[in-house]
């Protein structure tokens, strides 16, 4: 089962893509955790700026949810998020 | 006499060649402020129902309010109120720039334009000799709004038209320096008086109840928005373009006209990486104003001014085109033009979605950027398929068919946030009295994009939390302040929270389920906290709370549904497009907005009966007049 990880700019930067295809997700826990193997060099890196992100699934807030024992699907979209203000 | 004002009214005749002087209404400015409120109370009161809004009976009015002309951050910004040509109920628009802070040198708290020249026409005030000069504009007819702001000089300050506005583009904005009052066409009712451009002066200083007072909490507060992660640190590093990122991982950025929430390649028109590429030029703002969320962009060389987050979403990503210096030069072109980036983006894309499904001849095709400038420069000149999309969305489905994708409402173009990922959202774009616009309330930052989020996929607060940010987005636009200040609201700590921490989770659902206690609570008159209570009290004299700018926002709302009515709209347009109530984005979702289930209630909060008409004793109690 394959999906895709949409990291925040400054985790797409650290990492250099903005994008992670993973397999064998079947929840958001598993995801967050094959994300952060991704990572190994930069753990401190990781964890800080992962302090303030929210995670949505295909758009949808997992904290809202199940958080970590979202479910996950084939072809999903697992997104680190920001706050941030516009208009 | 109430402090914080100039006393003053110009009035001026362009027909008649005439103008007078007249004293502000102390009982007008006590219940509706000034701005947006008081402006839509003189258009209620001096004209006819059913007016030609580009027509010589519908007025253009420039209003202020109290915090224009002081030092108070994000406050010198100018209501324009008039009846619109785009959607025929209430126009207005509001706008940074100069012209606020030129209007109340003057000794102006609104300047109403009556009538129509028969050739093209500029006014230049000045408010210390009392007097008005009709200058012939035949040379500056024409021009864009930058070369006519420059043929104009640096004495005094402008307000202008481009070639958009001349030319009646639905659409069309009025320019006070790099900003525009871009929404609803207040530009092209300006183009119908044939009024190229007004320029104020005048030396009139603002006097305050409790001046040092005003000064020393400005002071700190200036201290406090420097401090603060949205208005010190993300706003004034990322401008308005940072959200990007955040509005596509949550799936409502307009995408292929709104068809969907996500873009790959968004993160190409963010603020991030705009700063990364090094494409920023130099940072700027309004007035007084410490955010300075603007900024200008690198265009081969060149320094344009960068566009902001509803115009990277609209003529970007809406387009299927992730092109930032192609889109700021789109920006450049439209501002230069004097049109409305929202309106033009959506346009466009409807455009392109017939021509996708064969209903529309044209060369506009999604992701093409090729004719793109042509197109926006014939929509300005009002040539060929340009005539068809000066008039927007709605009169081009009339025309082509495609409705159910017409992505407005009440004949104003949507803003760039998907409301199937914001109900509340939605809930506010259906019942704003302008139309579809995210300035009017902005909940979608309390359930999709800000720190502090709602489930925006529930029906809690859904009702609720548009009626109390419309209400404070009323009371805001009639002081008239920028609708970012509200972004301080939410404090530091709150920005430092972890999203999936157990304390947040119940933060948030105690604030999902507070329902009728958020409004009481927000209704208290108690004493004035938050910094735009105490700026308006410490410069009147009179005492603002939240529960009197919930009083005055719930007034100016109820008086704008009550004018719209006048008009001939009705509940049945307070509505979504048919493809965000029933076309889901989300792959959990099985429909669009549940606007069904959430009109009735958001019905009963106002007041209203149940085909959205206010109550007597509604607007009794709000003491409307009508």
């Amino acid at each position: 089962m394959s999906i895709t990880v949409e990291l925040t700019y400054d985790l797409a930067k650290l990492l250099g893509t903005r994008h992670l295809e993973l397999e064998g997700a079947a929840t958001v826990g598993d995801a967050l955790r094959l994300t952060r193997v991704h990572f190994a060099e930069q753990q401190a890196d990781f964890d800080r700026l992962t302090r303030v992100t929210a995670l949505a699934v295909n758009g949808v807030l997992i904290n809202h949810r199940n958080l970590w024992a979202t479910p996950l699907a084939p072809g999903d979209r697992v997104s680190f998020l920001k706050a941030a203000a516009g208009g | 006499m109430i402090k914080g004002y100039a006393n003053r009214i110009l009035e001026v005749d362009l027909a008649a060649r005439t103008f007078s002087f007249q004293p502000l209404d102390d009982e007008i400015a006590r219940l509706y402020i000034g701005g947006k409120g008081y402006g839509t109370r003189l258009l209620y009161d001096t004209t006819k129902p059913g007016i030609d809004a580009l027509g010589p009976e519908n007025p253009l009015i420039f209003a202020t309010g109290p915090l224009n002309g002081s030092l108070a951050p994000q406050s010198n910004r100018f209501a324009v109120v008039c009846k619109s040509p785009l959607t025929g109920g209430i126009g207005n628009a509001a706008c940074g720039g100069s012209f606020a802070l030129g209007l109340k040198k003057a000794g102006l708290d609104v300047l109403v334009i009556r009538n129509q020249s028969p050739t093209p026409l500029r006014l230049e005030v000045d408010g210390d000799a009392g007097t008005v000069a009709f200058v012939d504009a035949t040379e500056l007819w024409g021009r864009g709004t930058s070369a006519t702001q420059e043929a104009l000089g640096k004495s005094g300050y402008h307000a202008v038209i481009g070639p958009a506005g001349e030319n009646q583009v639905l659409y069309a904005g009025i320019v006070s320096q790099e900003r525009i009052a871009g929404r609803t066409g207040v530009g092209a009712v300006m183009g119908s008086k044939r009024l190229k451009a007004i320029t104020v002066k005048g030396t009139a200083k603002l006097e305050m109840e409790d001046e040092e007072k005003f000064k020393a909490y400005t002071k700190w507060l200036r201290q406090h928005f420097r401090a603060h992660p949205v208005l010190g640190e993300k706003l004034r590093r990322y401008g308005t373009m940072g959200i990007v990122n955040t509005t596509n991982g949550r799936n409502i950025l307009p995408t292929h006209n709104f068809r969907f929430g996500h873009h790959p390649h968004a993160m190409q028109l963010s603020g991030e990486y705009l700063e990364d590429n090094g494409l920023v030029g130099v940072k700027s703002s309004c007035i007084h104003c410490p955010v300075a969320c603007g900024r200008d962009v690198m265009v081969d060389g060149a320094r344009v001014k960068g566009p902001e987050y509803e115009t990277v979403a609209l003529l970007g990503t809406n387009l299927d085109i992730v092109d930032i210096k192609q889109v700021s030069e789109w920006n450049q072109l439209a501002d230069d033009l004097g049109m409305d980036t929202i309106s033009l983006g959506v346009t466009l894309g409807f455009a392109m979605e017939l021509q996708e499904l064969g209903m529309l001849e044209t060369d506009l095709a999604f992701g093409k950027p090729e004719g793109i400038s042509a197109m926006i420069r014939d929509i300005a000149f009002r040539r060929g398929l340009g005539d068809d999309l000066a008039q927007g969305v709605k009169r081009l489905s009339e025309k082509y068919g495609g409705w159910s994708f017409a992505m407005h409402v009440k004949g104003l173009e949507l803003s760039a946030y998907d409301p199937r990922g914001s109900y509340a959202q939605g809930v506010e774009y259906a019942t704003t009295n302008r139309g579809g616009c995210h300035v009017q309330g902005a909940s979608m930052y309390m359930e999709s994009t800000g720190p502090l989020t709602i489930n925006p996929q529930s029906l809690r607060l859904k009702a609720e939390l548009p009626v109390v940010q419309q209400n404070l987005a009323c009371a805001l636009n009639a002081m008239v302040l920028c609708m970012f200040s509200t972004y301080g609201i939410i404090p530091a700590f709150v920005h430092r929270m972890d999203p999936n921490s157990f304390l947040y989770r119940m933060l948030v659902g105690a604030f999902e389920r507070s329902g009728p206690m958020y409004r009481w609570l927000l209704g208290l008159k108690v004493r004035p906290l938050l910094w735009f209570e105490q700026w308006l009290t410490y410069i009147t004299g009179q005492t603002f709370t939240s529960g009197h700018l919930q009083e005055i926002g719930a007034r100016i709302f109820n008086l704008e549904r009550m004018y719209n009515l006048r008009e001939g709209l009705t509940g049945q347009d307070d509505t979504l497009p048919p493809r965000m109530l029933h076309e889901p984005t989300f792959k959990h979702l099985h429909s669009g907005v549940p606007l069904d289930s959430l009109l009735p209630r958001y019905y009963q909060i106002r007041g209203w009966d149940a085909q959205g008409v206010p109550l007597p004793r509604t607007l009794k109690k709000l003491q409307v007049r009508v």
